[in-house]
């Protein structure tokens, strides 16, 4: 199991083992790079949390207690980099217009493509809870629970964030796969 | 757009992670794990010992990057509002938040309080348009989840409590002014209670910014309430004999009223009856001689509740100890300094209340001070209280980190304890908790044994709770119930002073111990019969009269009480006679009318706090014992007694509801010097606010 390895390789990083600690790195860059991504916006700022992450988690890796899943754990160090970041972004506002914007695939007609930069609009617009717990859920394929632990709140919190973000984009409940 | 849709957007979002970057970010993160190897080690050799030490040790990056953030303060919306959550989410785990943590409180203390209670506090919270949400949405789940939603809710609400702190005024606190200082800086501003609409309540009282903080520990949703069944209507003919133990426990009081102050009603597990009743203090006759520790009062009188039916109140106060002759203390305080104290409601709340203590202390009685954490750890040995500065500077030393190894701490506490032993004094563990323990035995069976083995010793145990969130009052319970102790709940500086200062005396000198109740009732005039709450506390019949038997203890100065609703025979009973045993039955009662107009007869038993043998007193309680218009202080116990009964679901208070327990309790507060009782006054009318 994956969740159990990477418990033992946190607990050797924590005691001085560099490799256990690469390993972990390594194993988890790409995750966490998608969620930055799904979570800013773009490319470049993508890469500057993680890599903020990444250092984080150099210093912090000994209060991972294993109570967690280790991937919640790291999922909430990349939420509190990508916070920093933002506020990073709101103190130099308008500094940033090199920014590589990402979105919507590609392929597609032309109004699929403007339909879901609208949706993806509407999702930025959303309460920062909600638009977090839907990155995680649906973005990120994380049960209710998972993100729930991300996000230090209780599993219901999450499900009502989703629910109520659901609402909000008129999406129909099609009762999530991962509830429950 | 369904789903599946949205997701697929949502996921079109990325892309694929730059080789360059990737390779720049793992080797970046390498050479701050090389970097910081010294201090990691030094800090945290344990994996389990989350620490939040973090924040402070760090060293130069953190630090650098902190300075801007509190400089400059310009958040919008949606970064903010996430702040928020992260600020005031509950911690699984000690977090890797680090420094940003001082901005974190920063934000949520200035820029934004409001966007706590539009955001951040939402399924809890209370502006009114959420609880709408939230209703509706809890229809929405009910089918589902029925029964586990609503705790589960519950347990979202609780989540700012330690974040919030308390809403208790400070105002008359007398305690001494460093512990002023560290209240205030520790507590949030003050609100009104009366009247307060639940809107009011949730908003999220704003941290002043702390310096040299570490990220606090936040939990929440994780107390642990052992489930209860409450007590049922028994019928006299099947089971005349009610048989329990004393419980002087407060903490169930506290606790409810922190989470109703926060805007959540308790749950119906959390509430203990006999624990809110014996919370306020009752002015009970007191024995006439010294002979016996104290004397029951037993009062019958019409149930405000009950149509037709009456209650029978036992009450019992202990005698006082005059401040002269008072047994000289050999306190072993055992605090938990784990990651999870590191909040300021739990380790700032309990030195400051630590240090009240010793002002209440003479000069002759020692205090020793065992932590654990980790590893369990002496701070310092036992000292006596004329070295005030050594005990007060061990004190202010206690810092947070680490798991919770707390039975390695008890059994260290209680060796300290045995070496200072003191034979014609009170020896006493004072446990600090949040009720963490998470390391070594911690089920509540394995510590009762261990406690069942350390009573033995002679050594007292009191229990503080600190905190919610994470509060394990189960474990509490059971520590206090089998060490020959109590539990009492700590939430403030204020309820510290009563349950430390104004208390003192119950709290750290036992008069009586493994004080044992039996109450036969009379099938002649009594058909139906039911103890209200004690539901913990219940003895099989012939534990009364076995001394092995381990029972609840009555401080010097205690008031206990316990409350019976009896059916008289002829009243509404809700038991049917049986139809088969109707005959001997008929004998029996023919027997029993023998003693005319006898109710019940109660029976009490005590040891004296250093015997071994019990001692008997008897009581029986007749029409004598009637009375219309009883004193305010049975009158008082009965509101309070009604109103946990409501919180605890209210099942036998047929339409008895909030506005009638206001009813009582105004017509019985008395002089009510301590303000207790307005206080209660002001948590029912909050209570209904909350309960429409």
């Amino acid at each position: 199991m994956q969740h159990v390895d990477d418990i033992a390789l946190a607990r050797d990083a924590c005691a001085g083992s560099r490799r256990a600690f690469e390993t972990l790195v390594t194993r988890h860059y790409d995750r966490m790079f998608r969620f930055a991504c799904q979570w800013c916006g773009d490319r470049t700022s993508a890469q500057d949390i993680v890599q903020e992450a990444a250092i984080k988690l150099a210093r912090v890796i000994c209060s991972f207690d294993g109570r967690a899943a280790f991937t919640s754990w790291l999922y909430r160090l990349v939420i509190n980099c990508g916070i920093d970041w933002q506020r990073g972004q709101k103190r130099h506002a308008g500094s940033g217009g090199d920014a590589e914007a990402l979105g919507v695939a590609a392929e597609g007609s032309a109004e699929d493509a403007l339909h879901a930069r609208q949706v993806l609009a509407q999702v930025d617009s959303l309460p920062a809870a909600q638009r977090t717990a839907l990155l995680l859920v649906f973005g990120q394929g994380l049960s209710h629970a998972e993100a729930a632990q991300a996000m230090e709140v209780k599993e219901s919190t999450v499900s009502w964030y989703i629910h109520e973000a659901r609402k909000a984009l008129g999406v129909k409940d099609g009762r999530e796969a991962a509830h429950g | 757009m369904d789903d599946e849709k949205l997701k697929q957007i949502l996921q079109s979002r990325t892309a694929q992670p730059d080789e360059n970057a990737r390779k720049e970010a793992i080797n970046l993160a390498l050479a701050e794990y090389d970097a910081t190897a010294t201090q990691r080690n030094k800090i945290t050799p344990n994996i389990f010992q989350g620490s939040p030490f973090w924040a402070r040790l760090t060293g130069r990056s953190n630090k650098q990057r902190r300075e801007p953030m509190n400089k400059k303060l310009v958040y919008g919306g949606m970064a903010t509002a996430m702040v928020v959550v992260m600020a005031s989410a509950v911690s699984m785990q000690t977090m890797p938040r680090l420094g940003d943590s001082t901005a974190t409180q920063e934000i949520a203390g200035e820029a934004v309080p409001e966007l706590n209670v539009a955001d951040a506090a939402k399924p809890p919270a209370a502006a009114p348009a959420d609880e709408e949400a939230l209703e509706r949405w809890r229809r929405v789940q009910a089918d589902s989840r029925a029964s586990k939603s609503d705790l589960e809710i519950f347990q979202g609400l609780t989540r700012n409590l330690s974040k919030e702190g308390s809403v208790e005024s400070l105002a008359e606190s007398s305690a001494p002014s460093t512990a002023r200082t560290e209240a205030k800086r520790m507590m949030a501003p003050p609100a009104s209670m009366a009247g307060a609409a639940p809107a009011e309540m949730a908003v999220i009282m704003p941290h002043p910014p702390l310096d040299d903080v570490s990220p606090y520990y936040q939990d929440e949703g994780r107390d642990k309430f052992e489930d209860v069944k409450v007590n049922a209507v028994k019928q006299v003919s099947a089971e005349p004999v009610s048989t329990f133990s004393i419980d002087t426990d407060t903490a169930s009081y506290s606790v409810a009223r922190r989470m109703i102050n926060n805007g959540a009603l308790p749950p119906a597990d959390a509430v203990r009856v006999e624990e809110m009743v014996n919370y306020f203090d009752y002015d009970y006759a007191l024995p006439e001689d010294k002979a016996h520790p104290f004397k029951p009062v037993v009062t019958v009188m019409d149930s405000p509740w009950g149509n037709g039916r009456k209650l029978m109140h036992v009450a019992i106060k202990g005698y006082d100890i005059e401040q002269s002759v008072q047994p000289r203390s050999n306190l072993v305080f055992l605090i938990d300094v784990s990651g999870s104290m590191n909040s300021p409601d739990k380790l700032p709340l309990l030195k400051s209340s630590m240090k009240m203590l010793l002002g209440t202390l003479k000069a002759d009685d020692t205090v020793a001070i065992v932590t654990y954490a980790g590893n369990a750890g002496t701070v310092i040995e036992p000292t006596k209280v004329s070295e005030r500065a050594k005990i007060e500077a061990a004190i202010d030393n206690l810092t947070p980190g680490g798991g919770t190894a707390g039975a390695a701490g008890i059994e260290q506490a209680y060796k300290l304890a045995e070496t200072s032993f003191d034979k014609d004094g009170v020896n006493r563990v004072i446990l600090a908790t949040d009720g963490d323990f998470n390391i070594g035995a911690s089920s509540p069976d394995a510590l009762k044994d261990m406690i069942e083995n350390k009573r033995k010793s002679g050594v007292f145990l009191s229990v503080l709770g600190f905190g919610l969130g994470n509060l394990n009052d189960h474990m509490m319970q059971t520590l206090a119930q089998n060490g020959n102790g109590t539990a009492a709940y700590i939430d403030t500086l204020n309820e510290a002073r009563k349950v430390l200062v104004d208390e003192a005396s119950s709290t750290l000198f036992p008069i009586a111990k493994d004080v044992k109740i039996q109450v036969e009732f009379n099938p002649a005039t009594v058909a139906e019969y039911r103890l209200i709450g004690y539901e913990t506390r219940a003895l099989a019949r012939e534990d009364f009269n076995n001394d092995a038997i381990d029972a609840g203890e009555v401080g010097a100065g205690h008031a206990v009480t316990a409350i019976y609703e009896i059916t008289p025979v002829g009243g509404p009973v809700l038991v049917d006679a049986s139809r088969y045993a109707a005959k001997p039955e008929a004998t029996k009662i023919e027997d029993a009318s023998n003693f005319g107009d006898e109710y019940a007869f109660l029976k009490l038993r005590y040891k004296l706090p250093n015997e071994d043998v019990s001692k008997l007193m008897t009581t029986p309680v007749t029409k004598a014992n009637e009375t219309a218009s009883p004193s305010t202080d049975v009158e008082w116990a009965v509101a309070v007694a009604g109103y946990a009964q409501l919180l605890k679901g209210g099942q036998y208070m047929a339409g008895f509801g909030y506005d009638d327990i206001l009813t009582l309790a105004q017509e019985a507060k008395g002089a009510d010097a301590d303000g207790y009782r307005a206080e209660f006054i002001n948590l029912v009318k909050l209570t209904q606010t909350l309960a429409k």
